[in-house]
């Protein structure tokens, strides 16, 4: 009699390649192992609020003076200054540069990644 | 072929719209410079102009100017500050009433502090001050708040969170605050020049109600200091 044709499955099992771990690769993976062009959608975290500290002062020498200004010059005047100094930032700020935290946003990255696409293919 | 003539016509047409929607501001081409109103400008000698000012000498030779809107003076005697009050006094656009109600304040102010100052002993004279526009600006800057509130709605809540202002808001919210105080807190037949006049005596002392408003916004934002964190900005 010739060789019976049994199925691949049969021979495998018997010769026990599956038990021994040579199986087909059991990650299947449904996408290709290759980087987007695009990162996911992260909600941004506000930014901290800014001159917190020299509010408080401030705030502790109103309590002190009964809410007289004259007294608490020189506070207001650092306030102001701290004011001023923080809005300035806000406004030098450029949108490409990171952020005060060193993060940059998921729609400006993903901005910079389209513009330079990964290559996929050699021409 | 078809797509740089419908980019150029998109641009085209969005350049033309405004002509045919009205638009209530003055629109002018960006080549068009600020007309100038210092008159000390014109009057120094060539030499004496520093480089910007003369390349900015040269620019005008070459490019159109704005006109000049009505409220742009040259005059020694015009103040910007007088002038924004002015406005934000006047009713359906009767600037004529406003500005003469305004005069008419500064003079009652004047006469309020030459009566002091008549009266005053001699030691003392030195210490009151008469000139109207000096008390006004005074007053103003007595008034302006230091610190504002601002609603913020965190978590489904609003909270007011202390925040600080920008000068024009201000300056919007003093002259605001006072001539409200003017035109609701007082006996009906008293006329405005009279009812300002006081108020603004007042608050160069740094006394009176518009005082006392600023006072209790600056309370209020000091009891919400916990929620200051509230602010991104």
């Amino acid at each position: 009699m010739a060789a019976p044709a049994y199925p691949a499955w049969v021979t495998r099992w018997v010769s026990g390649q599956w038990r021994n771990k040579k199986r087909p690769p059991a990650l299947r993976p449904p996408r290709t192992l290759a980087l987007a062009d695009k990162v996911a959608n992260r909600r941004e975290q506000p930014t901290e609020a800014t001159c917190i500290t020299e509010m408080s002062v401030m705030m502790a020498c109103w309590k002190q003076n009964d809410f007289n200004d004259a007294p608490c010059a020189e506070e207001i005047r650092t306030f102001y200054d701290c004011v001023a100094k923080a809005e300035k930032e806000r406004k030098n700020q450029n949108e490409d540069t990171l952020s005060s935290r060193g993060n940059l946003p998921s729609s400006k990255v993903n901005k910079l990644l389209k513009r330079f696409p990964q290559i996929t293919r050699y021409v | 072929m078809a797509a740089p003539s419908a980019a150029g016509l998109g641009q085209r047409l969005r350049a033309w719209l405004p002509r045919i929607i009205p638009v209530r501001w003055s629109r002018y081409n960006p080549s068009y410079l600020e007309p100038e109103v210092k008159k000390e400008l014109y009057q120094k000698p060539s030499e004496e102009l520093t480089e910007e000012e003369r390349e900015q000498m040269e620019l005008k030779v070459v490019r159109p100017i704005k006109a000049a809107p009505p409220s742009l003076s040259s005059s020694v005697f015009s103040d910007p500050m007088i002038s924004k009050f002015t406005n934000m006094m006047m009713k359906s656009g009767n600037k004529v009433l406003a500005r003469s109600l305004m005069s008419q304040t500064l003079e009652a102010i004047k006469r309020k502090q030459l009566e002091k100052y008549h009266k005053a002993p001699e030691n003392e004279k030195e210490t009151i001050e008469c000139n109207p526009y000096v008390i006004f600006h005074q007053a103003l800057k007595n008034c302006q708040p230091i610190i504002g509130l601002s609603n913020i709605t965190k978590g489904g809540k609003t909270y007011q969170v202390p925040v600080p202002l920008t000068d024009n808001r201000k300056r919007f919210l003093a002259m605001k605050w006072l001539i409200t105080e003017c035109r609701e807190n007082k006996h009906r037949r008293t006329l405005m020049p009279e009812k300002l006049s006081q108020e603004l005596l007042l608050a160069f002392n740094n006394e009176g109600p518009v005082i006392k408003k600023k006072h209790v916004l600056h309370k209020m934002a000091e009891a919400n200091r916990a929620y200051a964190h509230f602010r991104w900005w």
